[in-house]
């Protein structure tokens, strides 16, 4: 047998092991009274695609989160990148703005609800500062750090064959740089994954995170459980994304798993 | 040369200086010195350092001084942080050194890494109520994701030809685990240890928001409530400046036990 | 003259790696304490060879017998130093050495000793509480020499433990070599891509074909030690060699 096959074998058994020791911890123990069984949860799952939870279906709710994050995420990623490479190849951007970066990035996204919730309300602007701040900070530092790791001979020796500074950029910085972005991305992506899901826990009407607090709030675990599941599921699929893109654009690098 | 060096590295040094002072002294104009933003939206940076030293005596608002905010914080964050690593990192080393239970837990612990672990606080919560215990696992089982991770990663990365020297000195295979694949993964467990804290100490500020009657969380968004802002930006500091020292405690260690110059 | 049992028996020895043929039915035989240098066309699987037999990678098909049973590393005395650096980092230069001993669970008092002899032969002794990553390269390489010997093994496998090195180092590390094998009478086998080198050090010379490998043939080296790298006897069996490999 391929190493391959055994790999989706092994893997679709573990899932099963896992599935079965849950439902017969459900339904044989007392866990059964507080914890629904898998089949009831994956049931809730799939019918919130027809029937809708609140007011939003589960795609509604799924596409919801999404968008909250992907479009600061987006910007962050985009101002992040640039901030930090002008940080990184400019000693004075660096001794500037890196102070600030130093000091804000420690406070944790998730620190900044109240203040945002001050600021912005309780809609979506209040989310989009949220989910920038979680990624901008981490992108521009690992953006920085990228930069700061270009081989010095590599630049020198270009520079004595006569490159100018942006073909220098192109041709030795980016792609020294790519796999430092990506990892910062990665990171970011996590980050934005788990701020999003707090702050709609926190204050909002529909999406991942609000399933899983109004279900909270009635005491309806299955809903609970069928937001984590959609939680998961999202979060597996933008991982697998953001793998797929990295490995096509970073084929020279490896990087572990 | 040197001392063109040292030169050089001052100059920065006293931009870097600079740039914070200016960057202070904007936000003093625009809320104490020109008044455009008011306390309730931006509070000035000379009331925020005023609440900072009040707080530490002062119980009100919120029923607690920061000090013992801070305390309860701590508490349930390296509680969870403990157990996390005790499990976390034995379970990454068994998962990554035996092939069969790789390929078998790894697909369901790819779908349980991505959920935050914020979201568990619901679960939590409905099973056993507001308080220490619903709060430690929940930050028990993200520091603990973080431990599994970086361990299996350590234990992957161990170089083929180590192993093999092992193997050809006739080494067991727990010798081979033991003396080689482990400390051979020792900066990676380490690194593991401080994303870890990391992930429990946002994990933790998150369910004192969520779920909490005392904390460093639970601080800030009763500050937020009043308006107190003076008070939600002193805690986020405080948690701020408090993730850092944990973090760098654990790198501290990591640099005294891993040998070799590793780190 | 009893007829004695070789150290090392190779039968049929195959390697396939997937569909891919490297090893094609091997045969050969090595004396107690000889020294074979083990050459051939670049690529033509010689480190897949001496993996193969030492079990890091499971033969397809064949024997490989050590003092006359199947080789096992847990039951024999086997050493091997490879292309790669693989000091352990994590660990002095006195405890690398101690390594293979440890695993061997020899008591200590010999233990001690052997450790103390190798670090003195190698030249390390100042540097006993150094880490890898303090060493220069040629000093690494004297690790890995030492660790290999220090368990007094009574078979030892080299696959190109010089080839980063600079001449002189070269030189003076394949004369050290000489001294070990001489005073331990352990029987190696050695890889090398440089015939010099190979000439330098043999007894016996064996050419290996391009992949499918196979044994080509196996040559006497029979010109006394110290051997002359200039002398018409030297230059001739090395010609013989690089045509032997050239043309084939």
């Amino acid at each position: 047998m391929t190493e391959k096959k055994k790999r989706v074998l092994f893997g679709a058994l573990g899932i099963f092991i896992f599935l079965c020791i849950w439902y017969a911890a459900t339904t044989l123990t007392s866990l059964g009274k507080v914890m629904p069984d898998p089949v009831t949860v994956l049931a809730g799952f799939f019918t919130a695609f027809v029937e809708p939870i609140g007011t939003h279906s589960m795609i509604m709710h799924i596409l919801v989160s999404l968008r909250r994050m992907l479009i600061p995420y987006f910007f962050g990623g985009v101002l992040g990148v640039l901030v930090g490479i002008l940080m990184g190849w400019y000693k004075l951007a660096d001794a500037i703005l890196m102070p600030y970066i130093q000091m804000i990035r420690p406070i944790p996204p998730i620190a900044w609800i109240p203040l945002s919730i001050v600021w912005f309300g309780f809609d979506e602007g209040s989310k989009y500062f949220l989910i920038f701040l979680a990624c901008f900070f981490t992108i521009a530092l690992t953006t920085y750090n990228g930069v700061h790791s270009v081989d010095e001979t590599l630049v020198r020796a270009a520079r004595m064959l006569g490159a100018k500074d942006n073909q220098l950029f192109t041709s030795i910085v980016l792609p020294t740089t790519v796999p430092y972005i990506f990892s910062g991305l990665q990171v970011a992506l996590g980050s934005a994954w788990a701020t999003i899901v707090a702050a709609e826990m926190i204050r909002s009407s529909e999406g991942v995170g609000w399933l899983i607090i109004s279900g909270q709030e009635v005491g309806n675990m299955t809903q609970i459980m069928v937001g984590i599941m959609a939680i998961a599921l999202t979060g597996l699929l933008i991982t697998s994304i953001m793998r797929g893109v990295e490995s096509k654009l970073c084929a020279w690098t490896v990087r572990g798993k | 040369m040197k001392g063109k060096k040292k030169f050089q590295i001052n100059k920065y040094f006293f931009i870097s200086i600079l740039s914070i002072c200016l960057g202070i002294f904007v936000w003093w104009l625009v809320t104490d010195g020109l008044g455009i933003f008011r306390s309730n939206a931006l509070p000035s940076p000379v009331k925020v350092f005023e609440s900072f030293i009040k707080k530490w005596y002062e119980t009100k608002p919120d029923g607690a001084t920061l000090l013992e905010h801070l305390i309860a914080s701590l508490q349930v964050a390296l509680g969870g942080y403990v157990i996390g690593a005790i499990i976390g990192i034995p379970l990454g080393i068994f998962m990554a050194w035996n092939d069969k239970v790789d390929m078998c837990v790894r697909p369901v612990f790819d779908l349980v890494r991505t959920i935050p672990g914020v979201a568990w606080t619901s679960v939590m919560v409905t099973l056993v109520g507001i308080g220490f215990l619903s709060k430690a696992l929940v930050i028990f089982i993200s520091a603990m994701v973080a431990m599994v991770i970086n361990s299996y990663s350590g234990i992957k990365q161990t170089k083929t030809v180590h192993l093999w020297v092992g193997q050809t000195f006739g080494a067991s295979n727990w010798e081979l685990l033991t003396k080689i694949a482990i400390p051979s993964a020792l900066p990676m467990i380490f690194t593991g240890l401080d994303v870890a804290l990391g992930s429990a100490w946002t994990t933790l500020v998150a369910a004192e928001l969520l779920a909490s009657t005392k904390g460093l969380g639970f601080m800030i968004q009763q500050a937020r409530g009043i308006f107190r802002l003076d008070i939600v930006i002193v805690g986020m500091i405080v948690i701020a400046i408090t993730g850092a020292v944990l973090s760098s405690i654990i790198q501290w260690l990591g640099r005294k036990m891993i040998k070799g110059g590793r780190t | 003259m009893a007829n004695k049992e070789p150290k090392v028996r190779v039968q049929n020895l195959t390697k396939k790696f997937g569909d891919l043929l490297v090893l094609d039915n091997l045969n050969f035989e090595v004396e107690e304490g000889e020294f074979l240098c083990i050459v051939g066309p670049t690529g033509c699987g010689k480190t897949t060879f001496l993996n193969s037999l030492t079990r890091l990678y499971e033969p397809t098909a064949g024997d490989i017998l050590v003092n006359g049973i199947p080789v096992d590393p847990k039951k024999q005395n086997i050493s091997y130093i490879f292309q790669e650096y693989s000091s352990f980092p994590w660990l002095t230069v006195e405890q690398n050495i101690r390594f293979g001993l440890e695993i061997k669970k020899t008591p200590k008092a010999e233990a001690d000793a052997n450790v103390e002899e190798m670090l003195d032969i190698v030249g390390l002794t100042k540097f006993r509480n150094y880490y890898p990553s303090q060493l220069s390269i040629s000093m690494l390489q004297r690790v890995a020499i030492a660790r290999a010997f220090a368990t007094k093994p009574e078979l030892l496998l080299m696959d190109e433990p010089y080839g980063q090195l600079d001449i002189d180092l070269r030189f003076k590390l394949e004369d050290e070599l000489i001294k070990l094998w001489k005073k331990t009478g352990t029987t190696v086998l050695f890889i090398t891509h440089n015939i010099e080198e190979a000439v330098y050090l043999s007894q016996k010379i064996m050419v290996l074909t391009n992949k499918p490998t196979s044994v080509k043939t196996v040559l006497d080296n029979p010109l006394p030690l110290p051997r002359d790298v200039v002398s018409e006897e030297f230059v001739a069996l090395r010609n013989k060699v690089t045509d032997l490999i050239k043309w084939w």
